[in-house]
């Protein structure tokens, strides 16, 4: 019916406009938005494994030469915003906030990223340096990890091979 | 000396939603025969899609489309799973099942909105484009992004609905149900827009079945084909809809059909709710994808979308080819626009729902 029509428009002029007052006002931010990325330097292990499933490789990990840990980059510009690292993150190390500010003067383009230092550990025996396992993840693949795989976990993987080895051997001379 | 000549109409045209070029032979008003062109669009997608591992191109196939951007990945996640015999947790389908028809809605809302807006009236185009609005705000609510909501993974689904959002997700859909009635409504009754559609862009049924149509294309011509009923993929098989028919074989017809199937997505997403289980939604995250090759289909909100893959035990394809709805319904065109007038021609391409980035990729 025409009439119909009237009404909606009738509605329409009742109600206002429908779009948001933004840039004067707020806009519609949802929680689980998937805006720009963060990472937590402390239960990341390092593993690569979101710089694997970047679609549009925006994520870097760059090892430093002294050993020390790696460097963790991700371009905000080059970003889907797919949130498969998310997905994928063993640790939950990564997160897509839900801030999408994203708007920047050219000038700033090489300044839009994000920038975390992933220190490796430095093993308890023979302070070789080695990715560190966040206490989060023991707990994963534990429950409640023993205080003799922490320790364990302490070791490089030679010091570990060499302490099983021992263990082993302990056990046949037993 | 012959009283025909020749207009272009596209490849940029007001009206058009995508580039693509008609070389149109008139008499007078009345189309006599029509040339199409196409590569506008083209981005070498499927080369693309040779350069990246199996996880890129769950994204990298989202951004084929804008508007079936949740069946491309889904599709090729399908396809992957045959390929690596992955069974996918019965609460991902579930999943699957609720993005793929809140993106048909919304798919299907806008594509409605467009016809409206070629016809010229942009006020029944704006309070479309309103009510979509709510499934625009639904996605980004859930799904993180109004458009690109990416909910699918290798092996299952990415997101997962707690109690706040299943209850948001049906309160959505219950306060959508009274606008979409009387929206329907207005479409099915107003005498300018049934002045404009009705009897327009006549597809009989014969011609849908020879040139092979699918989708709401050839169901507004009573041809009884969807995918989602004849050969079920994800939870399809335990939901209970009708496949929506039309009988006008002409532009409303398929506008009908379009505004019908919203009400039975709605009620699959309803029954999806109440019957989903719980437990994982996703299975082993990084599967193992062995040497070989499958296909995969299913019903896209333009028709029927397939995807071949070959892989070879690496972790790229090795062939990824994707045949979408818009490449067969294009060819339906020719019957369509046959002795239509000039001012119907951009009516007629909307009602078929072209994707060109899709067919051109």
């Amino acid at each position: 019916m025409v009439l119909s029509i009237f009404k909606v428009l009738w509605n329409n002029l009742k109600q206002g406009p429908s779009t948001d007052p933004f840039p004067f006002g707020e806009t519609f931010t949802p929680a689980r938005l998937r805006g720009k990325v963060t990472v937590d330097p402390e239960s990341c292990v390092g593993c690569g494994v979101c710089a694997t499933v970047c679609a549009g490789n925006a994520i870097k990990h760059v090892e430093r030469e002294d050993g020390s840990g790696k460097d963790f980059y991700v371009w905000h510009n080059t970003c889907t915003f797919c949130g498969l690292c998310q997905h994928y993150c063993p640790t939950d190390a990564i997160r897509l906030t839900n801030n999408w500010s994203t708007a920047h003067r050219n000038e700033d383009k090489y300044k839009m990223k994000e920038h975390e230092f992933i220190a490796y550990a430095r093993c308890s025996e023979c302070s070789q340096p080695m990715p560190h396992m966040p206490h989060a993840m023991l707990d994963h693949i534990y429950g409640t990890p023993t205080e003799e795989l922490e320790n364990i976990y302490s070791l490089c993987p030679e010091c570990r091979r060499q302490k099983a080895a021992q263990q082993f051997g302990a056990q046949i001379h037993d | 000396m012959s009283n025909t000549y020749t207009i272009p109409v596209g490849p940029l045209h007001v009206a058009l939603e995508e580039p693509m070029y008609f070389q149109v032979d008139v008499k007078g008003e009345v189309v006599q025969s029509i040339e199409m062109f196409a590569g506008h669009a083209h981005r070498g997608m499927e080369s693309l899609a040779l350069e990246r591992n199996f996880f890129q191109n769950i994204v990298l196939t989202e951004r084929v489309c804008s508007l079936c951007s949740n069946n491309h990945p889904l599709t090729y996640c399908m396809a992957l799973e045959n390929i690596a015999k992955i069974q996918v947790p019965e609460r991902g389908q579930y999943l699957r099942v609720i993005a793929d028809e809140v993106k048909r809605i919304a798919s299907h809302m806008f594509n409605v909105g467009i016809g409206l807006h070629v016809i010229g009236f942009n006020t029944l185009f704006m309070h479309a484009m309103e009510v979509r609005e709510t499934m625009q705000d639904l996605k980004e609510s859930i799904w993180g992004n109004r458009m690109d909501i990416s909910a699918n993974t290798i092996g299952g689904a990415k997101y997962d609905l707690d109690d706040e959002l299943e209850a948001y997700l049906r309160k959505t859909l219950e306060e959508l149900k009274k606008p979409v009635e009387e929206f329907r409504h207005m479409y099915a009754t107003h005498p300018q827009v049934k002045a404009r559609t009705q009897g327009v862009g006549i597809l009989p049924p014969e011609a849908a079945v020879e040139y092979g149509l699918g989708g709401p294309v050839a169901r507004g011509s009573g041809i009884d084909n969807d995918v989602r009923k004849e050969t079920p993929y994800a939870a399809y098989d335990k939901l209970n809809f009708n496949v929506v028919l039309g009988e006008g074989c002409d532009v409303r017809s398929r506008a009908l059909v379009r505004l019908g199937e919203i009400f039975e997505s709605i009620s699959l997403i309803e029954q999806c709710l109440d019957q989903m289980p719980k437990g994982p939604i996703c299975c082993d995250p990084l599967p193992d994808i062995p040497a070989g090759q499958a296909v995969a289909r299913s019903e896209a909100p333009r028709g029927e979308l397939i995807y071949y893959m070959r892989t070879n035990g690496t972790m790229y394809p090795e062939r990824l080819k994707w045949r979408v709805p818009t490449y067969v319904n294009w060819e339906g065109l020719r019957v369509m626009l046959d002795k239509a007038k000039v001012a119907d021609i951009a009516l007629i391409v909307n009602s078929i729902d072209p994707c060109l980035s899709c067919t051109e990729r």
